[in-house]
């Protein structure tokens, strides 16, 4: 009896069966689970493969692990208490989240926030764009077993991350975005910080180039493999990144502007071929095309307040509480019973790191959505990955992961 | 509708697609509305597949990327109106344009045919559907649940799910709080 036998034994297992979580299928083929604790799944994603040798045949997805249920708790929690559920769902980029609600409500409500909390908006959200794309490039590099650009990702992200605890005291869940604005105005030294992000981020993302963008081991792992046609990707419902890999220059900050993005010059770039790297290129883009927006919207940022002034939606200021009855009933409605956006329904999308992020929100006059759906860009995009992973090797199949960036808390919500 | 809002009419997200649809398939236009600027048309789930595919395939059209599917519940509803309205969401990337889809089921009779074959990535969708609120989608190669344990009884988010706790017997809600077996031989009120 060789030592695996005797191991097999000893826990009870048949000692001539090897195969302890992979079955032989009757044509030859392997049926291998991979994952939900797999370390390249990204979280607690299940692939169940079948395998011919190393040639997957077929890749069929298991998901809900991290289902939570936020679209009940928004239907029982007022519209203020649904944000922070939006910053949890994709916790990579937790103010897109709260941006895509935010506008949804507003454009329910039908009110305007005021020009400084736009152009911080737009700040906020194009350096939680870069972050997330940080958090992919690393990881994604570290799957393909470069596990020093993962170190060099997450010093620049650092600096995002100090950023958001600076202006709302949470590094990740920061619920910053509110209805009607913002949750407060930023403090002094923000300015600087964001501009640190936009000297420092060029030169790091030239390194970033240096050591995988042009290295040739990467490029043999990624060029030619996962791809995707237009076609395909449309009729899979991908969007983001991994829609505009495959050539589509279809991105909803430029085809249908929120927050006046159509104020600021920048490209979208997109792909030619729909494979790893066409995706991977799209992103490393899109980073320096935010710095740009950002650069833009610093130069521009105008003074004022940062929430609406409707009191109806949002608190007045602690000033005005200790000094008017009415501000200090205003407050106390407000946090009691919260905001009624009037009767119907809307589907706001926005453009977040991973796609379009959409909110389809049914009101019926009360303080509480009737109902809200998520529309999540990465559950769609998981959708495709059995089209792109079949007919790859095992080890394709994780650089494929990697490149359409799902973020599982979006997948399950 | 004011004159305003009829004049701003034209630039409506969905527009472009009801406009063919009143064009082409008059009769499967039940209703339309507007809610926020942006228009919903409400059609017969025998019309959907080909409603649908006439929004994908048509030149003038190209609702090519499939952006939603679920469902909203209306328990009180029943019966002047079916309890469930299926909701489809669709983009045009050529005319950059969305249009909302509403098909309204029965609680008897949840079933509604598959786009699978019209879009590839309807298959999550529809099973996200079925497995939250139970609509079966009649033609699914694999219609199970997605996001919940696949032994999971009921489908949470239709509004008579209870989401928190156990729910506590009153007098005032035995039938309600309590399976048949476990209520009481006496209902409280009625000893001598």
């Amino acid at each position: 009896m060789d030592e695996f036998a005797r191991g097999r034994a000893a826990v009870g297992l048949d000692p001539e069966n090897s195969a302890i979580d992979a079955t032989q299928l009757e044509d030859g083929t392997m049926e291998l689970n991979m994952g939900p604790q797999h370390p390249s799944t990204h979280g607690v994603l299940r692939l169940v493969l079948d395998l011919d040798g190393e040639v997957v045949r077929e890749c069929r997805p298991d998901i809900g692990y991290l289902h939570t249920g936020f679209e009940k708790s928004f239907e029982s929690h007022t519209y203020w208490q649904c944000v922070p559920y939006t910053d949890r769902m994709d916790y990579l980029g937790p103010m897109l989240n709260n941006l895509g609600f935010a506008l949804a409500v507003e454009k329910m409500l039908g009110i305007e926030v005021p020009e400084r909390a736009r152009y911080l908006r737009v700040i906020l959200s194009e350096l939680t764009r870069i972050a997330s794309h940080l958090i992919w490039f690393g990881t994604s590099a570290m799957d393909m077993g470069a596990t020093s650009p993962f170190m060099y990702a997450w010093r620049e992200r650092e600096t995002i991350l100090d950023i958001n605890e600076f202006i709302s005291g949470v590094r990740m869940h920061t619920s910053f975005i509110r209805i009607g604005g913002l949750m407060a105005d930023v403090p002094d030294g923000f300015v600087a910080m964001v501009q640190n992000v936009l000297d420092t981020f060029p030169r790091a993302f030239d390194e970033y180039d240096l050591l995988v963008t042009n290295n040739p081991i990467f490029r043999d792992r990624t060029i030619g493999i996962g791809v995707i046609s237009k076609e395909d990707a449309v009729s899979y419902g991908l969007t983001g990144p991994s829609l505009r890999g495959s050539g589509i220059p279809y991105d909803l900050r430029k085809a249908q502007p929120y927050c006046g993005y159509d104020e600021f010059a920048f490209d979208v770039p997109i792909g030619t071929n729909g494979d790893v790297y066409d995706r991977y290129l799209c992103r490393m883009q899109e980073m320096r095309e935010s710095l740009g927006i950002i650069a833009q919207a610093l130069e521009k940022l105008p003074e004022g307040p940062v929430t609406s002034m409707n009191r109806k939606v949002s608190p007045p200021p602690r000033n005005e509480i200790n000094t008017s009855m009415e501000a200090l009933i205003n407050h106390f409605k407000l946090v009691t019973e919260g905001m009624h956006p009037p009767k119907g329904t809307t589907y706001t999308a926005i453009e977040s790191a991973r796609g379009e992020l959409g909110y389809y929100i049914v009101s019926d006059g009360s303080n509480r959505p009737y109902r809200c759906k998520v529309r999540a860009p990465s559950f769609s995009n998981l959708a495709g990955l059995p089209s792109m992973a079949r007919g790859h090797l095992i080890a394709d199949t994780v650089a494929i992961i990697g490149s359409i960036d799902i973020v599982l808390g979006d997948v399950d919500r | 509708m004011t004159d305003t809002q009829e004049a701003s009419a034209a630039i409506f997200a969905g527009t472009r697609a009801r406009d063919l649809l009143k064009r082409t398939m008059p009769n499967a236009l039940l209703e339309e509305h507007v809610s926020c600027n942006e228009r919903t048309v409400v059609i017969d789930r025998s019309d959907l597949v080909a409603v649908v595919k006439l929004l994908r395939d048509h030149h003038e059209a190209l609702y090519n990327l499939p952006v939603l599917v679920t469902a909203v519940d209306y328990p009180d509803r029943e019966p002047d109106l079916p309890r469930f309205d299926v909701v489809y969401v669709l983009r045009s990337l050529s005319f950059n344009d969305v249009i909302q889809i509403v098909v309204r089921v029965t609680e008897k009779d949840p079933h509604v045919p598959t786009l699978e074959d019209v879009y590839a990535g309807m298959d999550w969708h529809e099973r996200e559907t079925y497995d939250l609120f139970g609509i079966v989608f009649d033609g699914h190669h694999d219609l199970k649940r997605i996001l919940l344990p696949s032994d999971w009884e009921g489908h949470p988010l239709r509004k008579d799910y209870i989401s928190f706790g156990e729910p506590v017997a009153f007098t005032h809600n035995l039938d309600w709080a309590l399976q048949e077996s476990q209520r009481p031989d006496t209902m409280p009120g009625e000893m001598e």
